[in-house]
């Protein structure tokens, strides 16, 4: 868990790094939409080449994206199996067992791969480049047009950013509690069902116990310091876009509407 | 059982941009049947020497001897369960690994752990829960009913249950007020000395080093800086400035004393002895 890369935040400096979170967020929402439009081996080396230029201006290492793609692994190849005995048209290619895999079977699968792969490295790319709060204050500022509905934006990007501030604390508290456990015995990776049963049940409920304390603490800190949830806020960090943001955000429209021509061609 | 580190050293998030040194080439005896003392500010290594005892935490170089059994960088050790039972380790604030429905219950949850029987562990529970300080009336009572100093005890008689020969405890006072603190020394240096046991402890407090223990490690960025016993630590008082550490009251007392020209002792380390020889000049 140490070597978590998925979603974690690079502190380096880069071009990507120095972009309006705002925008950032909209070119990946739009390159998103983008990879999802059928366009072919073309299409898909389009984006390929837009998200490894990504890559380059953050300054990323593969290494890192590598890491950040390994927990879906399981996933892919879960998905290649049941590719495999659902898709049944193309031309056969060969028999194991008196199955018969099919040509569709293998494409359809390279394209799901395909496609993740270009997914997890786009908001790898934003998350392993925006700070976490500059994410949500991206998130809130987009949602606040919502707010005339009767959205709650203020409420949500809050809520996201306390769960994210606090997905390190739970981790480190995790590994306190496994470590805490460990020197009384308890075998994570060893022992019988039952023994297993117990493991986890003596690392869950610590970890309630001391998640709802924290919550509890954390909610009379804000109070203390006059927090109301939909009261007008002020920010001392005000997000300004400048031309950079904008031209990133033409670009992936631009490649979008790129994907949307080799598709209808 | 002794304790031998040696050339060890401990770096996190090793080939990554976030590695970390927290260790850096200790050579370490743990001296046997006394009490240590680990010092160092915050972010020494205290923590991460105690974790390598019992083998949570490996070394990245160096190794540990704990008995005949050694544990080397770059060797995935097996069966650490029987090192774990010989090496009781308690974090900062224990009271967080507690977690059964009875205090009873949760307290043999270590023994069985290591093998023991459903009644012998409840025997040993309720023995270590005596030498605690918890009666009776606390062996059906839920954990989390207790006050935070009780569910210390809990948690702490959760390790002495695994009759553990060396007992490592990190800040074990941390948290308390003043009485409960010296209670809980108290009951540390009873456990010593009725069951001959080693005992580590990390600590800030140096009243509790000085009143306690026999012996004093202090750790800075990753290294040893002393290693000695307490008399001898805190003889030089210059020294203790230098590595910016705050002598205990009765030295502080002492060392006023002597500036003003009073005529004492200058290794006294009691403050009743302190006390009779200021009280002996005064009268002359």
């Amino acid at each position: 868990m140490k070597n978590f890369a998925l979603g974690r935040y690079l502190p380096i400096d880069s071009a990507m790094h120095r972009f309006d979170p705002r925008a950032k967020i909209a070119a990946m929402l739009i390159l998103m939409i983008a990879i999802f439009i059928p366009a072919g081996f073309i299409g898909y080396a389009l984006i390929g080449a837009v998200v490894l230029l990504g890559i380059y201006l953050a300054k990323m290492k593969l290494n890192f994206i590598w890491n950040a793609m390994k927990p879906m692994f399981f996933m892919l190849g879960f998905l290649l199996i049941i590719n495999m005995l659902v898709v049944k048209t193309g031309t056969p290619l060969i028999t194991v067992f008196g199955f018969t895999v099919y040509s569709d079977a293998l494409s359809q699968t390279f394209y799901i791969v395909v496609r993740l792969v270009l997914m997890i490295t786009i908001t790898t790319t934003l998350t392993a480049t925006t700070k976490p709060l500059d994410l949500t204050m991206g998130l809130e500022d987009l949602m606040s047009p919502l707010k005339r509905f009767h959205v709650p934006a203020h409420e949500i990007a809050m809520m996201i950013s306390i769960a994210l501030r606090f997905i390190p604390t739970l981790i480190e508290e995790t590994q306190r509690i496994i470590k805490a456990q460990a020197s009384r015995g308890v075998d994570l990776d060893e022992g019988k069902l039952k023994e297993k049963i117990m493991a986890i049940l003596s690392l869950i409920v610590p970890l309630f116990v001391s998640s709802f304390q924290r919550a509890e603490e954390l909610a009379n800190a804000m109070e203390a310091r006059g927090y109301v949830p939909d009261h007008q806020r002020t920010r001392y960090k005000q997000l300004v876009m400048q031309r950079k943001d904008t031209m990133l955000i033409v670009f992936a429209c631009l490649v979008c509407a790129g994907m949307i021509a080799l598709a209808v061609l | 059982m002794s304790i031998e580190i040696r050339k060890l050293s401990h770096i996190y998030n090793e080939g990554t941009t976030f590695a970390s040194v927290a260790l850096d080439a200790i050579d370490l005896t743990i001296q046997e049947y006394c009490m240590t003392a680990i010092i160092g500010e915050t972010g020494s290594g205290k923590s991460t020497l105690v974790q390598h005892l019992n083998a949570l935490l490996l070394p990245s170089k160096g190794e540990i001897q704990i008995n005949d059994r050694i544990i080397k960088a770059d060797e995935k050790p097996k069966q650490l369960k029987a090192l774990r039972k010989k090496v009781g380790l308690v974090f900062q604030f224990p009271e967080y690994q507690l977690f059964e429905e009875t205090i009873l219950k949760d307290v043999s949850f270590g023994p069985k752990n290591f093998g023991a029987g459903e009644e012998e562990a409840e025997q040993r529970a309720k023995e270590v829960l005596k030498v605690v300080g918890l009666d009776e009336s606390y062996y059906e009572k839920s954990p989390f009913e207790c006050s935070g100093g009780e569910k210390r005890r809990v948690a702490i008689a959760g390790i002495l249950a695994m009759d553990p020969e060396i007992l490592v405890l990190d800040e074990p006072t941390a948290g308390l007020d003043p009485k409960g603190a010296r209670d809980m020394m108290q009951l540390f240096v009873d456990i010593q000395k009725n069951y001959h046991k080693t005992i580590l402890l990390v600590t800030h407090d140096m009243e509790h080093v000085l009143s306690y223990c026999q012996h004093v490690v202090v750790l800075s960025h990753g290294k040893i800086k002393r290693d000695c016993d307490v008399k001898t630590f805190f003889s030089n008082v210059d020294d203790l400035k230098e590595m910016k550490i705050n002598p205990p009251a009765v030295i502080r007392l002492r060392e006023a004393l002597l500036a003003k020209g009073f005529k004492l002792d200058p290794s006294l380390l009691d403050m009743e002895e302190l006390a009779k020889q200021v009280a002996k000049e005064v009268k002359r």
